[in-house]
């Protein structure tokens, strides 16, 4: 099972004799997972009944477009999990080409990975984790993307940074988008990268949506501090998940159990806790080739118009990919099968037409694919629309921005307009006018017969308005249901309108995190919980949390502190917080409870009085300091030290100079206590974080005497470093 | 191609690697997936790969006769065809290997269609009751005593004192003459003899005729091979010292023609070359450049807009043909037939080269049918998204040189004027093959 990269004797062959290829897993075979299903409802009310990946995009069917990319880029093993509609995809591959006993597969290995109650993209690879189908590099990749980009160089770097070191687990496969609007980037969720300029190394993943209040981002201040110096926050990129991984990535979606979706949880949580893991993910950007998924009716839309427009060459379809196609491309832009019957005055213009469509006189088709057996009557207009298969347009109808799927049928002068779906087998009366979206099907969101809406689309109907129930659970601020229309609308959306800044909130992001618990003044910048729920805002939280939790078990007159302590563990693991994060947590906890021991409600001690109880009242709270709250050398002493300064900032109720006080009680206990050591304590008073602002700056003074007293300890011999002796 | 090697991308070079080791089935499914797949492309890339894929059907393919074996060539000729149609020199290596086929089997067989004269540019349609005839031979010889059989040894003695050029295997081979002896004496000899006689003569004669037509696309494969270099061994009858000479987007043959001129000659060469685009760091051409100065050639670079302005000084013009019609149209890269024309308004001569097997027998209908559309991203980037949501951009990869633009074509057979090609077309080209990927459309 080692998957280390090899000398480039052995790689001569991405392709290997069908024999040999299934036993010998040889480092030299190339392994891919595709993610047939996506966990998602975006494309309803279509994938009620047919899987996304089987839709038909320009007339081909979505998963043969990853296939053939996985084919082309000389992959030889495939595992495909397929998720809701399984014996439609996995019967659609078994009898396609890419089937191992067709003779004719590119792939040595297709073999289907099916999940009992998997949930979430998570699940999934959770699973093909415990069965260790993947042995070594592998792509991952999801059964709706369509690209043409060529991965040996981003397998070869990826293989190199993998030589270089075991940590480095993952390279991300992305594409420039631009900077301006782009039809081929997602609308509503916009992925925000920060990559290291010189190593592509990406440091931070973000998702923002139009939906939220604050058009910002947080970064960690460490990635400026300890990562990178030079660094690009880009939000420009095209995504497809196109993810070149080693099987550590599913013994870390293992590890998190929690972690659903690829990117908002997996990346996103395994570079914030970059030094809880030590893993590393880069990131290729590339500016050439074609990536997109059609990931929505947006994107599927978006996704048409580019292979009308070439960009995804060579998967077009007068390259007739598939073996039964026959598409010829005329000189006006226009693709259609050799079958097609098309009426001399019909006008057609950048469309896709399939295999024995008839299309009547004086019709007009722009910017349309339309599927194999569709009849289409005369004087029909057709613009910006997918008709998929067996199609009827009756004469003199007019359709806009749609997609119909396959059987539907439209009466005669019928117009259908702006984001118009039409379901499966779906009859519309003549002389109907659809406008604003109407989405029509002949069975609900559970797949039972739906009632007939003759008041909408005529008295000969079969099909009302599908109304998809979990809708209704979505957060009304969710940004995936900006997703769910084809057409993308942020009207009747009610947007914030908040600057943009990133960089600001990213300097001061770590007072900041303090501040949401003491100061309330950042009222203006809450999260939202829909978004911030799992990652930046659970930050906040487990700080919160564990704060709160701590200085609860600290004021208890009785009860065993290591209870706490196990609780904050939990909290700890459940959160994935970082040692930094834990120590932040300790340190906030007992400066809070020392500091409150001041005020009169609490016995108006003496700092240092409030300091030794705050410390060593209750049993087990010295060790759990020691261990926990710092637990290492000197940096984390300093940092700890650097921690208890900040928390005493902002305690409410006590006047800073009184603060600085306690806080010199508090670190001469605590050097009483041997928790902190001299090395600590004076790494601290040199460092410039220490006074960074007034208050510290002012906390810190308090504490002269006592270095003072630690430098003379240290050094008694040295005369020459008593310099502040007469105060 | 060290570089391409390391990755896992299919190429030319894999596939070619991996046909020893694949069933016969799954490497033609291979190559029409590359091919479709634009990851095989080009005039020699796609000659090559052809070539190979077809001698693997002729030594794997089951076959007892000259017809099924015809059969299997030109089924798989269809499938390479519609997958690249553009590619017309895959359409001339199966023509090629058909015609050599033909002629092997009518050296074997004395030339069955000579019986019958009026039989002998058979239709496709009229090759089928041939094959059964041909069928009843070998499996029931001597039940069937038609006169085929019996005939065709004795013209295999006149033809072999005519036909002097054969092959060693030919000549070894001892069947065919102990046939002549025996069967025409005993036609209805002891069948306990005269069966052997016949299967071992019939298997002997397959046997035979399927290392023959290896070797003939063996053969093929060195041409293709040697092209550049018997074309470049022309060069010093075209360029001559002093010469100011234009080339296009230059490819290996044409870098090999003009660097063998250099070697006698002084002359000065201007090289068109598209606007650079932005993330293409490096100069283009910058090898071809490099062994031209090293040659003490003036090497101009010039961009395709400014090219008339410099037209007045060209003595020649000299492109790179990517395939050559049966009336002399060159298929170009994009861009050549502007240079053409100004060539031609300018009374500069237009010199094409390409390979012989870059000659197809085949006259297009109109330039839609053998042009290559590429993806727009040559002029557009992918990243303008007001230009790639707003703007039809359309992308020729090759165009078509009209026939009037071209003054002389240099072949590894020569050099040749537009009347010559059809000679030169007979010369290699079956009649009855000419059409053989249109066939499987009209037998639906």
């Amino acid at each position: 099972m080692s998957h280390k990269g090899k000398n480039s004797a052995g790689s001569s062959k991405g392709k290997k004799p069908t024999k040999s290829g299934a036993e010998s897993k040889s480092e030299d075979v190339l392994q891919a997972v595709v993610l047939a299903d996506s966990f998602q409802d975006r494309f309803r009310p279509f994938t009620v009944e047919k899987p996304r990946c089987l839709l038909p995009l320009a007339n081909t069917p979505l998963i043969e477009y990853t296939l053939e990319f996985l084919a082309m880029n000389g992959v030889n093993e495939v595992y495909i999990y397929c998720g809701a509609h399984t014996d439609q995809v996995e019967d659609h591959i078994n009898r396609s080409r890419w089937a191992t006993t067709s003779r004719s597969s590119p792939f040595s290995v297709v073999q289907f990975v099916r999940v009992s109650d998997a949930r979430s993209v998570g699940d999934v690879l959770r699973d093909m984790d415990k069965r260790s189908l993947v042995d070594g590099d592998f792509i991952l990749v999801h059964g709706d993307l369509v690209s043409n980009i060529i991965l040996d160089e981003a397998l070869a770097a990826h293989r190199k940074r993998r030589e270089t070191s075991a940590a480095n687990i993952m390279t991300l496969v992305l594409r420039s988008g631009g900077l301006v609007e782009h039809r081929t980037k997602t609308n509503g969720i916009t992925p925000v990268f920060a990559i290291d300029a010189k190593n592509q190394r990406c440091l931070h993943y973000d998702e923002i949506s139009p939906l939220q209040s604050d058009h910002y981002i947080t970064l960690d201040p460490a990635i400026p501090d300890e990562l990178s110096t030079d660094f690009e926050v880009r939000a420009d990129l095209i995504d497809a998940q196109i993810d070149i991984c080693t099987p550590e990535v599913l013994a870390l979606w293992s590890e998190s159990f929690d972690y659903e979706l690829p990117r908002k949880n997996f990346l996103h949580g395994v570079l914030k806790d970059w030094e809880l893991n030590g893993k590393m993910i880069y990131a290729e950007v590339l500016e050439e080739g074609y990536a997109a998924r059609a990931s929505n009716l947006q994107m599927y839309s978006s996704i048409s118009q580019d292979i009308i427009s070439r960009w995804a060459a060579p998967f077009l379809p007068e390259n007739n990919i598939i073996p039964s196609q026959k598409y010829t491309r005329l000189s006006n832009g226009a693709v259609i099968d050799n079958s097609v019957t098309l009426a001399s005055d019909a006008k057609l213009s950048k469309s896709v037409v399939g295999r024995f469509t008839t299309i009547g006189a004086g019709s007009k088709i722009t910017n349309c694919v339309i599927g194999k057996d569709c009849k289409i009557g005369s004087n029909v207009t057709l613009e910006n629309s997918y008709l998929w298969n067996q199609v009827t347009i009756e004469d003199g109808a007019h359709i806009s921005q749609s997609i119909l799927a396959d059987s539907a049928h439209v009466g005669e002068k019928s117009r259908i307009f702006s984001g118009s779906l039409l379901s499966y087998g779906v009859q519309i009366d003549k002389n109907i006018t659809l406008q604003d979206g109407v989405v029509a099907s002949t069975v609900t969101s559970s797949g039972a017969p739906a009632t007939k809406n003759a008041k909408l689309l005529g008295d000969s109907t079969n099909a009302g308005v599908f109304y998809d129930s979990e809708d209704d659970e979505l957060d009304e601020q969710d940004p995936s249901r900006l997703q769910k229309s084809l057409l993308y609308s942020l009207a009747n959306l009610n947007i914030s309108t908040s600057t943009i800044s990133t960089l600001a909130s990213a300097i001061d992001s770590d007072d900041e995190d303090d501040g949401i618990i003491s100061e309330g003044a950042t009222s203006t910048r809450s999260r939202l919980p829909s978004f911030a729920s799992d990652d930046s805002a659970g930050r906040a939280g487990f700080h919160a949390d564990a704060v709160h939790g701590l200085v609860d078990a600290l004021r208890a007159e009785t009860g065993d502190f290591d209870s706490a302590k196990l609780e904050f563990m939990g909290l700890r693991l459940a959160n994935d917080a970082s040692d930094h994060m834990m120590r932040k947590a300790v340190a906030a906890a007992f400066a809070r409870r020392a500091a409150e021991l001041l005020t009169p409600e609490h016995g108006s001690l003496e700092p240092s009085k409030a300091a030794e109880k705050a410390l060593t009242a209750r049993k087990g709270a010295t060790k759990f300091i020691d261990e926990v709250g710092v637990g290492g050398g000197e940096a984390e002493q300093v940092e700890f030290v650097l921690q208890l300064q900040k928390a005493l900032q902002y305690v409410k109720g006590v006047e800073t100079p009184r603060a600085g006080i306690l806080l010199a009680a508090l670190l001469q206990q605590l050097y009483a206590l041997d928790i902190l050591e001299e090395e600590g304590i004076l790494g601290w008073w040199k460092d410039a974080r220490a006074v960074e602002n007034e208050t510290l700056t002012t906390l810190k003074e308090k504490s002269k005497v006592l270095v003072e007293w630690l430098e003379n300890a240290e050094e008694e011999d040295d005369d020459d470093e008593e310099e502040s002796d007469d105060e | 191609m060290p570089s391409a090697v390391a990755g896992y991308a299919p190429n030319l070079d894999k596939y070619l690697k991996s046909l020893k080791g694949q069933p016969l089935e799954l490497s033609i499914e291979n190559l029409v997936s590359l091919l479709k797949r634009r990851q095989i492309k080009g005039a020699e890339p796609c000659a090559v790969a052809t070539a190979h894929i077809i001698l693997q059907v002729v030594a794997r393919s089951k076959w007892q006769n000259v017809d099924a074996l015809l059969d299997n060539v030109s089924r798989v000729g269809r499938k390479l065809v519609t997958a690249a149609p553009t590619e017309l020199v895959i359409g001339n290596i199966v023509r090629r290997v058909l015609g050599l086929i033909r002629d092997e089997a009518a050296e074997d067989r004395n030339e069955p269609q000579s019986e019958d004269p009026s039989d002998g540019h058979a239709t496709p349609t009229d090759a089928v009751p041939n094959s059964t005839v041909a069928k009843q031979d070998s499996a029931g010889g001597y039940l069937n005593n038609s006169p085929g059989p019996q005939s065709r040894p004795g013209l295999i003695v006149s033809q072999s004192s005519v036909n002097i050029p054969k092959s060693l295997f030919h000549l070894l081979s001892a069947s065919p003459p102990a046939d002549s002896d025996h069967a025409p004496g005993s036609p209805f000899a002891g069948s306990g003899t005269s069966t052997p006689q016949h299967h071992k003569s019939s298997s002997s004669q397959v046997h035979a005729l399927r290392s023959e037509v290896i070797d003939g696309i063996e053969e093929i494969k060195d041409e293709i091979s040697q092209v550049d270099d018997q074309i470049a061994a022309l060069a010093d009858v075209q360029i001559h010292s002093g010469d100011y000479l234009l080339v296009h987007r230059p490819s290996p043959t044409v870098e090999r023609f003009i660097l063998r001129a250099a070697v006698k000659r002084k002359f000065t060469v201007l090289i068109v070359t598209e606007p650079p685009r932005k993330h293409l760091a490096e100069v283009q051409h910058a090898s071809f450049r490099k062994k031209l100065s090293a040659a003490k050639i003036t090497v101009v670079n010039i961009l395709n807009g400014g090219l008339m302005a410099y037209m007045a000084r060209v003595d020649k013009v000299i492109l790179g043909a990517k395939a050559i019609v049966a009336n002399g149209g060159v298929i170009s890269d994009a861009g050549a037939a502007a240079i053409a024309r100004a060539a031609k308004e300018s009374g500069n001569a237009v010199i094409v080269l390409g390979g012989i097997y870059k000659l197809s027998p085949e006259t297009p209908f109109g330039e839609d049918e053998v042009i290559e559309w590429a993806d727009p991203s040559s002029y557009v980037d992918f990243a303008d998204g007001q230009l790639v949501g707003s703007v039809d951009v359309r992308t020729a990869a090759t165009e078509m040189v009209p026939a009037d633009l071209i003054d002389t074509y240099v072949t590894n057979l020569g050099t040749h004027t537009r009347d010559h090609l059809s000679t030169l077309i007979a010369d290699h080209y079956k009649p009855e093959d000419i059409d053989f990927h249109l066939w499987d459309d009209a037998r639906r």
